[in-house]
């Protein structure tokens, strides 16, 4: 469900110029331009770390491996710590492979946090700010050279009954953090890219957002 | 005079009252039914019954196969889902299937019996191996992208029962998922409808074919999509607007064109108001026994009855052609009367080879045309006489008819017309092709081709039972047939890895038989052994302490459950479907397997080898089949008993066997000659072609018997003359207008009877002695 970092993941130089100041209420010419800058071309791979933290759970559930886009629209999320899984999502379906099971599929619909992604992707992707803000409305806060923030909240009511908002924690081209706020008060937090590296072992919500909010 | 005015007024309106009255009873009383099994031979053996209940009733014929597009594939399945939750809770559907899981096919009531009905607990038990497996798939679910699918089902069913039997309840082959619905290839969404209400109960299917539309219509974005239904329900309903459409159109304009042959033939408006009161009268007498009867009357049975009786417009059409100038009505019919009653009296005979048949829709047709045919004779008779207005027009001094009537007598009347008719007729039957008979009852289901193809292409897509072949269990009991059913599973199974078929769907699979039931619940932990297993399974998983406290508690309830029963299950929307596969008859229950995909009928067959009869296959394409063979010797041997009646009554009539030979030899030639003709054609013989024909018989008998009657008076030959034509013109009008009908059935009895009126008029003139035969 982190794919959406990989978009911003830097794997590109940072900018060399300073790129425009964007404030907490930014105007959506100011957000789009941070999107039109995060554009890069496919396809494209990253790690990632995830801690996840449940009402249903006493301590948080903590995987990791690669995610990949895979061209058109399709995403692939590889688990490779502690268990191996593969979920790749290809015209809607999702299909969901373990060692020594049988592979299950389920409709994106079944799985909102995995329709925001999809919604997002292709746009996020080509920098297309105009798709976004169409299935999120879009808050950025910081700077577009330094760290900065964007909050998306998913505008289609059936989408937001489960995903409440997400957040993308990043400094300049390069995403670090992404933050989904579930409906239900359930967080998962995803380190992306060099990041991933540094997920502790016992991880808490606090600790996982001073990662997110300082510099590389 | 006046004192006869009176007198006429009285009786005029007296006459109007009682048809009043009729009206209003028929008004009350009548029930229109469209089920076309009441146009489907009456069944004899208990599988011809079985076959007639399912074709009506069985599962397969509540299936509404629906088809969404015209939109991009996304906006469909929106339109899929928002179609499915629209319905899910509507009474009037059983079971919505559109390819999404769904969850909440077990009722909340139901849930905790969901250990006693899923197979699990068949190969393992709720110990703690099993639940640390189960839990830590749990957990590595709760990190996966279906994370949100299964939160709100962990606390209570952590081993995902609930989402086994949405499984197990899932058609066995399905189409194409895309955005978690189905699709076909050519890129439509597809949905499974099972309705409530039986296939060929036509208001219910109507009312539940007009949900769906209305539910559809009612989502956004449905104004640019375009919704498709098939099925045997939705085809019932298609047949009775069709039907109703047809006869109205075809009773508009042969109504019209009734008045004008009449006011053309006759040029007086009171005759023709006046001699339209016997076939009120025929007509509403007619639906007045029908009601008092039958608990319904079929739709076809009053389209096509209310055609029939245009022959007893000939009636008050000889009385009128009849009447000399001068002549009062009464003495003109008192001449006319022992023909006319010859004729009402063969007319009735050759109608009652309908009530042989034995089909109840063509039952209907005898009461209401042989009642109808009755009171419009005598009404004509002793009623109408009494109206007619004294003066009258003579047609016998038209001088067309003159010049025709010279022109008729002078044609030349061979003696080897007969045999060159008989020639010709053989020579025909030996020249045309394809089979003679048409055993197929398909072939009368008025369907357009296309709608049947789509129904076709849907099911194969949907992997819908085929309408064809059925497995029928048989026991004492319902719970005989749920065990025989169990048992019979592995066999199925085998089966479909053998490919022999693509699925086959028993009974026991909603319902396993209350003995399996308590199997699986003594088989389920006490609190205690299973609170301790859970405890052991999580100890190293990282979920809250107490969180499966409502799983321990529905598995406790689930333990002292009494077992579920059909009729508890049949409560719930998805019982339904286990009620349409699970019936009682004749003191013994069946059960229903319906079968998808045959590849091999043998090796189906052989699924009931060792059951002694318990289990068969029953294919319905061979059992109507027999049924249409056993009804066609019926019919057969009732128009071999219809003939004999005939020749005795023509003959005691005349008092001649010479003058009945010229009445029956036209009247038999000319019934062969259509038959000939249309096989020409390439036309394969229905019954329902075989009705007409009585029919013909019967119009082309009135046209000898007067053609016959040799009175030596050249007026009264130009009389019959114009009477006889009148009557061929208004048959023509009537049966040619059937003959251009999209009905089938419609279409076969038009053309049939169009041919046979206009070759019984000619021959019975060929074959008639000559008018100057008696000054020989």
């Amino acid at each position: 469900m982190l794919l959406l970092g990989l978009l911003l993941t830097s794997t590109v130089t940072p900018a060399h110029e300073a790129g425009p100041a964007v404030s907490t209420s930014a105007s959506s010419t100011r957000a789009s331009a941070l999107i039109e800058a995060l554009g890069r071309p496919a396809p494209a791979r990253t790690a990632f770390a995830e801690a996840r933290f449940m009402h249903m759970l006493e301590r948080p559930l903590v995987v990791s491996g690669q995610l990949a886009w895979l061209g058109g629209d399709r995403l692939e999320r590889r688990v490779e710590k502690p268990r191996l899984e593969i979920a790749t999502i290809t015209d809607g379906e999702v299909t969901q492979q373990r060692e020594g099971k049988r592979p299950r599929h389920f409709s994106l619909k079944r799985a909102p946090q995995l329709q925001v992604l999809l919604d997002s992707f292709v746009a996020l992707l080509s920098g297309d700010a105009e798709r976004l803000q169409r299935a999120f409305v879009i808050q950025t806060s910081g700077h577009a050279a330094g760290a900065w923030s964007m909050t998306l909240t998913p505008r289609d009511p059936e989408v937001a009954r489960t995903v409440a908002s997400i957040v993308i924690d990043g400094f300049a081209r390069e995403s670090r953090c992404m933050e989904t706020h579930e409906a239900d008060g359930d967080v998962a937090v995803d380190l992306l890219g060099t990041l991933a590296g540094e997920m502790p072992a016992q991880p808490t919500p606090a600790a996982l957002q001073t990662l997110c909010r300082g510099a590389p | 005079m006046s004192t006869s005015r009176k007198a006429r007024t009285g009786l005029l309106v007296t006459w109007l009252l009682v048809l009043a009255a009729l009206g209003w009873i028929v008004a009350q009383r009548l029930h229109v039914t469209t089920d076309l099994r009441s146009f489907m031979p009456a069944p004899t053996t208990p599988d011809q019954r079985l076959l007639m209940d399912q074709v009506g009733e069985g599962p397969a014929s509540r299936l509404l196969l629906l088809a969404i597009d015209g939109a991009p594939s996304g906006s469909l399945a929106r339109l899929s889902r928002g179609l499915a939750v629209a319905l899910k809770h509507d009474p009037r559907y059983a079971q919505v299937l559109n390819g999404n899981v769904d969850l909440g096919a077990l009722p909340d009531g139901l849930l905790a019996y969901r250990y006693l009905l899923s197979p699990t607990l068949d190969t393992q038990a709720l110990d703690e191996p099993y639940l640390a497996d189960q839990l830590q798939q749990r957990v590595d679910d709760l990190s996966s992208p279906g994370a949100s699918l299964l939160k709100p089902l962990l606390p209570r069913d952590p081993t995902l029962e609930v989402l086994k039997l949405a499984q197990l309840w899932a058609p066995a082959r399905s189409p194409e998922l895309r955005d978690g619905v189905w699709f076909s290839k050519q890129g439509e969404a597809l949905l499974l409808v099972q309705t409530a209400a039986a296939g060929f109960d036509p208001g219910a299917q109507d009312a539940a074919v007009s949900g769906i539309e209305r539910a559809f219509h009612a989502l956004p974005g449905s104004n640019d999509a375009k919704l498709q239904l098939s099925g045997p329900g939705y085809f019932s309903v298609v047949l009775s607007a069709q039907t109703r459409h047809q006869a109205d159109w075809i009773g508009r304009i042969s109504t019209v064109g009734f008045i004008v042959l009449l006011l053309l033939a006759y040029r007086s408006v009171s005759s023709l108001l006046l001699s339209a009161l016997p076939i009120a009268s025929a007509a509403l007498a007619g639906i007045a026994a029908l009601t008092l009867i039958y608990p319904a009357v079929h739709g076809i049975t009053l389209a096509f009855g209310f055609t029939l009786l245009g022959v007893a417009q000939e009636y008050p059409i000889r009385v009128l052609s009849h009447r000399r100038a001068g002549e009062d009505a009464l003495a003109s019919v008192r001449a006319l009367w022992p023909l006319l009653l010859t004729a009402i009296a063969s007319a009735c005979i050759a109608y009652l080879a309908f009530y042989a048949s034995g089909v109840n829709g063509l039952q209907q047709l005898a009461v209401f045309t042989i009642v109808g045919l009755l009171v419009a004779g005598f009404t004509t008779r002793y009623l109408l006489v009494y109206l007619l207005p004294r003066r009258v027009h003579d047609v016998a001094d038209m001088r067309w008819l003159a010049r025709a009537r010279q022109w008729v007598d002078a044609l030349p009347r061979p003696r080897w017309i007969p045999v060159l008719a008989a020639l010709m007729i053989v020579l025909l039957l030996a020249l045309a092709p394809g089979p003679f008979w048409q055993n197929n009852l398909a072939a009368l289901t008025p369907l357009p081709t296309a709608m049947l193809q789509r129904d076709a292409r849907l099911r194969e897509a949907l992997g819908a039972p085929d309408v064809r072949y059925m497995v029928v269990l048989q026991a004492p009991t319902a719970q005989g047939v749920l065990a025989l059913s169990e048992k019979l599973q592995a066999r199925a199974d085998a089966l479909v890895g053998q490919h022999a078929i693509d699925a086959l769907e028993l009974p026991s699979r909603y319902l396993p038989p209350v003995a399996l039931q308590r199997k699986r619940q003594a088989r389920l932990p006490d609190r205690a052994a299973l609170e301790q297993s859970l405890h052991a399974a999580s100890r190293d998983l990282p979920f809250r302490p107490g969180l499966f406290a409502p799983f321990v508690n529905d598995v406790e309830a689930a333990r002292s459950l009494p077992p579920l029963t059909p009729e508890r299950f049949e409560q719930s929307p998805l019982g339904q479907r286990l009620a349409a596969m699970l019936v009682q008859r004749d003191g013994q229950w069946f059960g229903l397997g319906t079968v998808s995909g045959v590849h091999d009928v043998a090796a189906l067959q052989a699924i009931g080898a060792d059951s002694h009869g318990s289990v068969r296959l029953l294919d319905l394409k061979a059992a109507s089949e027999s049924l249409v063979a056993a009804y066609r010797t019926r019919i057969l041997r009732a128009l071999l008993g219809a003939a004999i009646l005939l020749v005795l009554t023509i003959s005691v009539a005349l008092r001649s066997v010479r003058r009945a030979w010229h009445v029956l030899a036209p009247m038999t030639l000319a019934t062969f000659l259509v038959l000939a003709v249309e096989r020409v054609m390439g036309i394969e013989i229905s019954l329902f072609h075989l009705v007409a024909l009585i029919l013909a018989g019967g119009l082309g008998l009135h046209y000898a018997l007067f053609f016959e009657r040799d009175t030596g008076d050249p007026a009264e030959q130009r009389r019959v003359l114009h009477a006889t034509i009148v009557c061929v013109l208004s048959a023509l009008l009537v049966f040619g207008m059937l003959a251009w009908s999209t009905i089938p059935v419609l279409r076969a009895i038009g053309l049939t009877v169009s041919l046979g009126v206009f070759f019984h008029f000619c021959l019975s003139i060929l074959m008639a002695p000559h008018a100057h035969a008696a000054e020989d």
